[in-house]
């Protein structure tokens, strides 16, 4: 007793500087003791749930092999197939192990396909699991809505096309690529629509995500390119030189050698590279003809151009090339040289 | 007369020292405070991220990987494996032997089949010349490894080579006994691909300590602690300065350093400032500065991001020796770095870097060593005076420590709450007990390296980049 008090009269007879370096002391103690027994019950959580959530895993994992094993023609549903289904709604209406059910179902949907694939995805609307993704894309919160629209995407939910595409110009950049993914995942090529659209950039992350995805379907017939390639949204004309350079799109032919002219560097430099992939010769002309006025980049990429359409009355220019400053233009011209007159 | 000027010194030493610790307590808080938010704000983002659709894609940008390596024979083979085993579709790796006097080249030779090639060599940054040549491989199994050897010229000449030699768009520049996890590649080149309103000029990842790690094969199978106290410290030491610091000074975009053994690059940006200055021994950080310098000049609106994902793990030194060398070196390229850019400093024409980044560096980095050993010897001033209220000095100590002890631990449980890669059990009671005795056991000897660092670097002493010696992976 009498040392606190002590204290107190030591703490009210110092200046307030110090007052203030000892309640800080006081305060940075307190925290260091509260966050110690913290960090203790934390590692023991994480430790704990890590365990659960295996445990969890598996029992799910073997319900639903359970569940794809124990169907029969007559029935639509079998009575052990019913009995998963209940047990894994009433586990759903718990969040922590709905989320193990649903990464659970998207391993496995991975993992297999054809029928059972199918009987997956009918699993996820008889578990009402569906209505819980939904329910998610009324959420206020930006990930939570993204995640829903992925989940959906996964499982192949084409039935909630028109409350996916609400968002399609949403300002969150992440919901934009969900729903971007989900179109052209369960829509193909029609999910492209977006195109006509949006109105932010569509980021190169973007566009080979979409690219790959595309390029996983049987049927490869692209829809009409000419708009995408004349869009004001100079990120849609990068994407849609991609997919004429991924699909040969010949057609577009003259859209392209239009492009030569635009005035976003980077769209000039891939329409080159297109062309120089589908051999247009006109375009070889019409760079040739202006090629000091060209930047270094289009300069390298029409040389790239014209190791594949070189011709003798090539020699000339190349000849006017090969004493070019730049290091890549000489080297370059030297190469077409070289196979112009082997 | 006497007496009142020697209580008026007094009084200005006492707050100008009391300023200081209140400003450089205020800038940590509010750095803890930012990378929390910019911690979840990564997390969410990134939480529904398929890296996979971007490994394979043949539209994917490529990447060269350039690896320095001067005298690494004991352990060169396993490394190169290791960056060979990216899961990344587009990239290739490029070994620059800068002059190794041992047999580091005629073992790479012999494991991956190496074979001298002719190679026409653009020379947009100049270089020590070539010594014995460019070489691939037969075996296509190494067909992503050249391998290059030239004569000596140190780190940042050896990096300017691999620059020349890389055809890619973006480099990844590693010090060549890092181990790199596998999916590193796709998720360093995320921000350059992501971002479209503004360009990224380089991203920079976290380093994480592999001393008592178990790798094989050039993968890591296990976590585990080190047992030696001086590595353990500098866990904590990385915890803070990449999962804290950096990870607000990205929010900020004001990175001024991106570590040298870890870091990705926009190769066009890094030729057109003129690559690695071969002048200083701080190059990671002067190339930053100068490429932030270069968009700030030219108007240009950038980036500098940050991965904070634990992708690349590299060995600590494990003696006071070595700690020493190493800070030595750091503290003489932070010095070098500023005072080659002394220009950007409060000047508002740099915007954040001029205003923040490098106000915080100069005073925070770059003088707060010199600031705590002038503190120490005015306190014995003082004590000679006898001149010193103990009650008051225990309470100023006490608040430090403290404060250090507590922004350790919320550096801890950033990496708990994001990666918690120390699970074993018994590992949080030991990095707890570190955190309090890295005041006494590391901060000692990294000041004095400091301070031998700024004694160095005024006296012009030649020292280089010092030798690490390496334990190899267990």
């Amino acid at each position: 007793m009498e040392i606190y008090q002590n204290l107190i009269e030591y703490f009210e007879n110092t200046p307030t500087i110090i007052q203030v370096v000892w309640i800080m002391s006081c305060v940075f103690f307190a925290s260091i003791v509260i966050l110690t027994i913290y960090l203790k019950f934390l590692r023991s959580h994480l430790r704990k749930n890590e365990m659960t959530v295996a445990e969890y895993q598996k029992e799910y994992e073997s319900d639903l092999i359970a569940y794809l094993y124990s169907g029969n023609e007559e029935e639509e549903i079998s009575t052990e197939q019913q009995i998963i289904i209940d047990k894994l709604k009433n586990c759903s209406a718990d969040k922590f192990k709905r989320r193990i059910i649903v990464s659970t179902l998207l391993r496995l949907r991975n993992e297999i396909s054809g029928e059972m694939a199918e009987s997956i995805q009918k699993l996820y609307f008889q578990t009402k699991l569906v209505d819980y993704a939904l329910a998610r894309l009324k959420s206020k919160k930006w990930h939570i809505i993204a995640t829903a629209i992925r989940e959906l995407r996964q499982l192949q939910v084409k039935e909630v096309y028109d409350e996916v595409i609400a968002f399609v110009i949403h300002p969150k950049k992440e919901i934009q690529k969900e729903v971007q993914l989900y179109l052209v995942t369960l829509f193909n090529f029609k999910g492209l629509e977006f195109l006509n659209i949006i109105e932010t950039p569509l980021s190169e992350w973007n566009q080979i995500q979409l690219l790959e995805v595309l390029q996983r379907f049987d049927d490869q017939e692209l829809p009409e390119i000419t708009p995408w390639l004349r869009s004001t949204n100079d990120s849609v004309v990068i994407f849609a030189l991609k997919l004429a350079k991924i699909y040969n799109q010949f057609e577009v032919k003259d859209t392209l050698l239009e492009l030569l002219s635009h005035q976003n560097k980077n769209i000039r430099i891939d329409a080159i590279n297109v062309l120089a992939q589908l051999q247009v010769i006109e375009a070889k002309n019409i760079l040739k003809s202006k090629f000091n006025d060209l930047s270094k980049e289009e300069q390298y990429a029409f040389l790239k151009l014209l190791e594949n359409l070189y011709e003798i009355s090539d020699e000339a220019f190349l000849l006017e090339n090969i004493i070019n400053e730049d290091f890549e233009i000489k080297f370059a011209t030297l190469k077409i040289l070289k196979t112009l007159r082997c | 007369m006497n007496a009142s000027i020697l209580e008026i010194t007094v009084i200005i030493f006492n707050s100008l020292f009391f300023i200081f610790t209140i400003f450089a307590i205020a800038s940590y808080t509010i750095l803890a405070i930012i990378s929390a938010f910019e911690t979840v704000e990564y997390m969410k983002k990134n939480s529904f991220v398929n890296y996979n659709e971007i490994l394979s894609s043949i539209i994917s940008p490529s990447i060269s990987i350039i690896a320095p390596a001067f005298n690494e024979s004991l352990s060169i083979i396993e490394n190169v494996r290791s960056l060979l085993s990216s899961h990344y579709a587009n990239y290739d790796v490029i070994i620059v032997n800068d002059g190794s006097t041992d047999d580091s080249l005629e073992k790479l030779i012999n494991a991956y089949n190496l074979v001298k090639i002719d190679f026409l060599i653009n020379e947009k940054l100049p270089t020590k010349p070539i010594r014995n040549g460019v070489y691939k491989s037969i075996n296509p199994a190494f067909e992503k490894l050249t391998v290059v050897d030239k004569e000596n010229g140190g780190k940042a000449d050896a990096l300017n080579m691999g620059l020349n030699i890389s055809k890619n768009s973006y480099v990844l520049c590693i010090d060549v006994d890092c181990l790199l996890l596998e999916d590193a590649l796709q998720k360093m080149i995320k921000p350059f691909l992501e971002v479209s309103d503004e360009k990224i000029i380089a991203t920079g990842g976290v380093l994480r300590v592999a001393n008592s790690c178990s790798i094989k094969d050039g993968k890591l199978l296990d976590i585990n602690l080190p047992k030696k106290m001086i590595e353990r410290a500098q866990i904590l030491e990385y915890l803070r300065a990449f999962l804290l610091g950096r990870m607000a000074w990205s929010r900020l975009n004001g990175l001024l350093v991106i570590s040298g053994a870890f870091g990705m690059f926009d190769k066009k940006i890094v030729i057109e400032v003129g690559g690695y200055d071969t002048n200083t021994v701080g190059e990671d950080m002067e190339l930053i500065v100068r490429m932030r310098k270069y968009m700030e000049e030219k108007k240009e609106k950038y980036r500098v991001g940050y991965i904070p994902d634990p992708l690349c793990w590299t060995e600590a030194p494990d003696t006071y020796k070595t700690l020493i060398s190493q800070r030595n070196r750091w503290t003489r390229g932070t010095i070098e770095t500023l005072r080659k850019h002394r220009k950007v400093g409060f000047n508002p024409k740099y915007g954040a870097l001029g205003l923040l980044s490098y106000p915080y560096w100069f005073f925070f980095e770059r003088l707060a060593p010199v600031i705590e050993v002038f503190g120490i010897l005015y306190f014995i001033f003082l004590i000679v005076l006898d001149d010193v209220r103990w009650d008051y000095t225990f309470a100023f100590i006490s608040a430090a420590y403290l404060f250090t002890v507590l922004f350790t631990i919320l550096a801890i449980f950033s990496e708990e709450l994001t990666y918690h890669q120390y699970k074993k059990k018994g590992t949080g009671i030991k990095l707890l007990i570190t955190s309090f005795l890295e005041p006494f056991i590391s901060h000692p000897f990294i000041l004095y390296a400091a301070i031998t660092g700024n004694v160095d670097y005024y006296l012009k002493k030649e020292k280089g980049w010092g030798k690490m010696i390496r334990r190899g992976f267990l």
